[in-house]
């Protein structure tokens, strides 16, 4: 599909979903939704497309004995162990018993732990941001240094002062720092957006 | 000495383990609390549950993830079974894959702690994130075999059957998109939340603003939350055992000493540095 195509898809869908929020008419709410449809349908077909190709990305590896085999293997039975367990004649699917237990006893343990991991990754990576020497990364660590002390939880006047504290700093330095990011963000993914729309391009695009 | 620096460096991870193991099996101190003795959040919840209808019909948009589930997991089963206790029916959906498998085992949980299944339902997972939230306000699609009353209430009406909105939110999909893509589309309708600390920012605004009825955001809102509970016989569907401090603090006490040591080094190496072109 050409660029214009593309960017003309854009405005009109993007102008209907504005207009069936904005006007109450049944028939532009039918249109709206037949589009909301069809990214609801693209979405569910991306997302299985994406699970397929990983498995056929890790098939292929050990196929060809390249990258990491044992990887590659965990990948390839964890997909086909929720397969089974979801799909084989008599499942219950999501539902099922083997699947809830596939869920519960390792893929949320497992994915808790991975993030446990953090843990241990983000001091070093602080410390080495030390080692860098540069300011950002000294104000970083000790922006968490506070910030891990204010979060310590005892009880008592103390614990009380600490968590107001904590609250405090959380709502207003670091939200508003965040919340100028995120705003930040939205501003240029907007400026970005009207510009493909418009079809305005920079000198290097 | 640079090799010892190096095993100990190595042997890190795991005696960070043991030595949240031995904290873990320590008994509780008294001097340890999650809880604040007055919690905004907290109050705000509470009032907004003691407002709803009788029997309130609650949409839950379950998409925590996996990694950051532990840390809200006590609160939502809490509010999980506040809702029952307050013969409140819910309605799971999700729209994230890692919400769906939560929502699935969180549901197959309600059902082992024998909680009423004429209260539960389960919209199952829609795809497309922020299209299948417009879709929501459309209409809701019940699986066809769920012939209950709550299942064809919810599809006779859609959203507009819906007295509140709960949503327990991850870093993939959180209250933000609820507000943007649902709230505009329905009337009135409170929406509250409950989400790991890191979406504190993006969500605080809306509190402020009054698009979020209420939240519980933080570790401290939700312990404030559940240690006002009175659940009665549903006490059973809560975590047995509250999150237990002392590994906490010994987390929270190693992370500090990791960064004031680095911190003081590079301080001290500065210093140094400054000190000797001084001289120079």
């Amino acid at each position: 599909m050409s660029r214009p195509t593309i960017t003309a898809l854009v405005v009109i869908i993007g102008l209907l979903l504005l207009a069936d929020m904005l006007v109450v008419n049944a028939a532009l709410g039918q249109v709206a939704a037949v589009a909301v449809d069809a990214a609801i349908l693209v979405a569910a077909g991306a997302a299985l497309a994406g699970v397929g190709a990983l498995g056929a990305r890790r098939l292929n590896d050990l196929w060809r004995r390249r990258g990491d085999p044992v990887g590659a293997v965990m990948v390839v039975v964890g997909m086909a162990a929720m397969v089974i367990a979801g799909l084989r004649p008599g499942s219950t699917g999501t539902t099922d018993p083997a699947v809830q237990w596939l869920l519960a006893a390792l893929l949320i343990p497992i994915g808790a732990t991975l993030f446990g991991l953090l843990f241990v990754t983000t001091l070093g990576a602080a410390r080495r941001s030390l080692a860098t020497g540069s300011r950002e990364g000294t104000v970083l660590v000790a922006g968490a240094l506070v910030t891990s002390v204010l979060l310590v939880p005892l009880a008592g006047p103390v614990g009380d002062w600490l968590a107001d504290a904590a609250t405090w700093s959380l709502a207003f330095p670091i939200g508003s720092v965040l919340r100028g990011l995120l705003i930040g963000i939205a501003l240029l993914t907007a400026v970005y957006a009207a510009r493909v729309v418009l079809g305005i391009r920079g000198a290097d695009d | 000495m640079i090799e010892r620096v190096r095993g100990l460096s190595r042997a890190a991870p795991i005696l960070l383990i043991v030595a949240l193991a031995i904290a873990g099996q320590a008994p509780d101190v008294g001097w340890l609390r999650a809880a604040t003795t007055d919690s905004e959040g907290a109050e705000r919840m509470t009032s907004v549950l003691d407002a709803l209808a009788d029997e309130p019909l609650v949409l839950i948009g379950f998409d925590p993830d996996v990694g950051t589930y532990a840390e809200i997991r006590p609160t939502v089963r809490a509010l999980l079974a506040d809702l029952l206790a307050r013969d409140g029916r819910l309605a799971f959906v999700s729209l994230t894959a890692e919400g769906r498998a939560l929502a699935s085992a969180e549901i197959a949980r309600l059902g082992r702690g024998e909680a009423n299944p004429t209260r539960l339902l389960d919209l199952g997972f829609i795809p497309g994130a922020e299209a299948g939230l417009v879709a929501l306000t459309g209409d809701i699609r019940v699986d066809e075999g769920d012939d209950g009353v709550l299942a064809r209430e919810v599809e006779g009406a859609g959203i507009a059957a819906v007295d509140a909105i709960l949503v327990i939110g991850g870093i993939d999909l959180g209250p933000r998109s609820w507000v943007e893509q649902v709230i505009p589309r329905i009337t009135e309708v409170p929406l509250l939340a409950v989400t790991p600390t890191v979406l504190l920012p993006e969500v605080q605004p809306y509190l402020v603003g009054g698009q979020l009825a209420a939240g519980l955001i933080t570790p401290r809102d939700g312990a404030a939350y559940r240690q006002v509970l009175e659940l009665g016989n549903l006490e059973r569907l809560v975590e047995p055992i509250e999150p237990r401090q002392l590994p906490i603090l010994v987390g929270m006490l190693i992370a500090v000493a990791v960064l004031g040591q680095a911190l003081a080094s590079r301080t001290l190496a500065h210093v140094r540095s400054a000190g000797s072109r001084s001289v120079g």
